[in-house]
């Protein structure tokens, strides 16, 4: 324990040591060891199937919604191993964020789906409240699109909106990890531009953990990138180096699109 | 006849695709003229009522209670005691219908063997003939008691509109993607709320629907409240005496041998009808704002 938690220096956010996560009888990821430094860009990639999704389910414990799916091991986010049995899943939930491959809006208007989240968690005034969603809007720089309709049903914007609305409602909360599972994949270039733009200033504040299918998008964003294959973390490195000249034989098969 | 490398003539008439033309054609005009029968039956109906039930409805059949043959009796305690016991009814199947609607589209996942059970039961119960549910409650809310009550029918029409509502509400919670009920987890959402503010909300138009269509199930039945509430002659608000209701004087006033009482049974018909028509325009604009 002692060990983990001196591995879990303050430049790292996260620290995965041996971890293994089954879905019922089939062992989808095997002892994987990786640290994620804070306030970086962190890209996972690799073939469908690789378990690079099941690894950034592993970080809130979505995986808990469903009987049958368990993890083993180490993760530590700050001093603490969150696949304990003790952890407070929300209050974990609310510090780690996550934002999922389709937009999300809930039925409910800009605003409120904003409020949402931070009223779970904090009790604010009616201004505090406003100040806040101007600044989680004006972060995700949606606020000059929505600010005259902001009690309109959020399912009234575009899809990239909604997927900026959806970052915004996932920092709104105050997290110190970001999690985005291929949050581009159903958008449009412009709005995966205006995205990937988004994450380069988000990272002064979070720690942001991505996966993603595209090796571009990889390239462009990440600071550290990781490869997996079949449920195995191949190699993990700075982009340049994961993209240049790469260790193993596999990443560069991959990278190269000789396979996957 | 042509060898076997020679192209074959693309524009050739082919047989079997006008066979397929004439199949289709066929098939559709079958269509239409079951739809076209349908309606015609529907239209009849509706056309015997107008023109049977509009005489008879006057403002004296609103406004006065029902009366002795040609002492110029109304249907107005008729309309308040079915107005009176459906809302009950549904007041009272709501919240169990919801309830266990919930309970199955979020927490009894089809492993779940208490939930296979409740959903097939509830299933079962949806075609129980409503003639056994007011047998049923006669049982146990109007034998021990020793007297019909309007509490009883209404616990009959509960009964009726339970299974309708469980099943609407369980369909179209299940509607929700997942991504939502993950998303509403992933904020730190207890699961709970992300039942009540997410799924429940984002199937509110249905689940609406639902329950008005159980209410337009329930507002014409006759057969649960005969042994319940049994119907009433006098004006009576309270709700553990019998009480009128318009499908019960209905079927006592349509086989009299009294002519004002014929055409008042038509007046309530129609009144019923013109009810549930009501009800159906009100789920289509529901639907239609979701």
């Amino acid at each position: 324990m002692t060990d983990t938690q001196q591995q879990a220096a303050p430049q790292n956010a996260l620290t995965v040591r041996n971890l293994n996560f089954f879905y019922g009888q089939h062992h989808a990821l095997h002892d994987v060891n990786i640290d994620f430094p804070a306030r970086k860009v962190t890209a996972m990639i690799g073939p469908s199937g690789c378990g690079k999704s099941t690894l950034l389910r592993v970080f809130n414990r979505m995986y808990d919604l469903y009987p049958g799916q368990r993890a083993e091991g180490d993760v530590t986010f700050d001093g603490r191993n969150i696949l304990e049995n003790g952890i407070d899943l929300n209050i974990m939930r609310a510090r780690i964020g996550m934002v999922f491959q389709k937009p999300t809006p809930f039925p409910m208007s800009i605003y409120d789906n904003i409020a949402f989240g931070v009223r779970l968690h904090e009790r604010l005034t009616r201004a505090q409240m406003d100040e806040r969603v101007q600044d989680v809007l004006t972060r995700v720089a949606l606020w000059g699109e929505v600010r005259d309709r902001l009690h309109a049903p959020a399912s009234g914007l575009s899809g990239g909106q909604q997927q900026r609305l959806c970052i915004a409602r996932s920092i709104a909360t105050r997290p110190e990890v970001l999690l985005l599972d291929e949050p581009t994949s159903a958008l449009d270039p412009i709005s995966t531009a205006r995205i990937e733009e988004l994450l380069d200033e988000l990272k002064e504040e979070f720690t942001i953990v991505i996966v993603t299918h595209n090796m571009q998008q990889a390239a462009r964003c990440a600071d550290q990138v990781a490869f997996f294959y079949m449920g195995r973390l191949v190699e993990v490195d700075t982009a340049d180096r994961i993209f240049t000249n790469p260790r193993q034989q596999q990443t560069q098969d991959y990278i190269t699109g000789r396979f996957g | 006849m042509s060898d076997i490398t020679s192209k074959p003539d693309g524009w050739a008439p082919n047989p079997r695709a006008a066979r397929r033309r004439r199949f289709d054609m066929l098939a559709t005009l079958f269509g239409m003229a079951a739809s076209g029968i349908l309606v015609l039956v529907l239209a009849s109906i509706l056309w015997t009522l107008l023109s049977n039930g509009l005489a008879g409805l006057s403002v004296a059949a609103l406004v006065k209670p029902m009366g002795a043959p040609g002492s110029g009796g109304g249907l107005a305690n008729a309309i308040i005691g079915s107005l009176i016991q459906t809302c009950i009814g549904l007041l009272i199947a709501t919240p169990l219908g919801l309830g266990c609607g919930i309970y199955l589209a979020e927490y009894g996942s089809k492993l779940n063997r208490f939930a296979s059970c409740v959903r097939f039961i509830s299933d079962v119960l949806m075609s129980v003939p409503s003639i056994l549910v007011g047998l049923f409650v006669y049982q146990v809310l109007v034998a021990p008691f020793g007297h019909f009550s309007g509490l009883a029918g209404s616990v009959a029409l509960a009964i009726l509109a339970v299974p309708i509502i469980v099943r609407t509400t369980e369909d179209m919670l299940r509607l929700v993607p997942v991504a939502m009920r993950e998303a509403g987890a992933a904020l730190g959402a207890p699961r709970w709320r992300v039942t009540v503010f997410l799924c429940l909300r984002a199937a509110k138009t249905g689940v609406t629907t639902g329950i008005l269509l159980a209410l337009a199930r329930v507002s014409g039945e006759t057969a649960p409240l005969l042994f319940t509430s049994l119907g009433n002659q006098n004006w009576s608000l309270s709700l553990d005496k019998p009480m009128a209701s318009l499908p019960v004087t209905i079927y006592q006033y349509a086989g009299a041998s009294y002519d004002d009482w014929v055409q008042l049974a038509w007046a309530g018909a129609l009144l019923v009808t013109l009810g549930v028509l009501a009800i159906n325009i009100a789920v289509r604009i529901s639907a239609r704002r979701g």
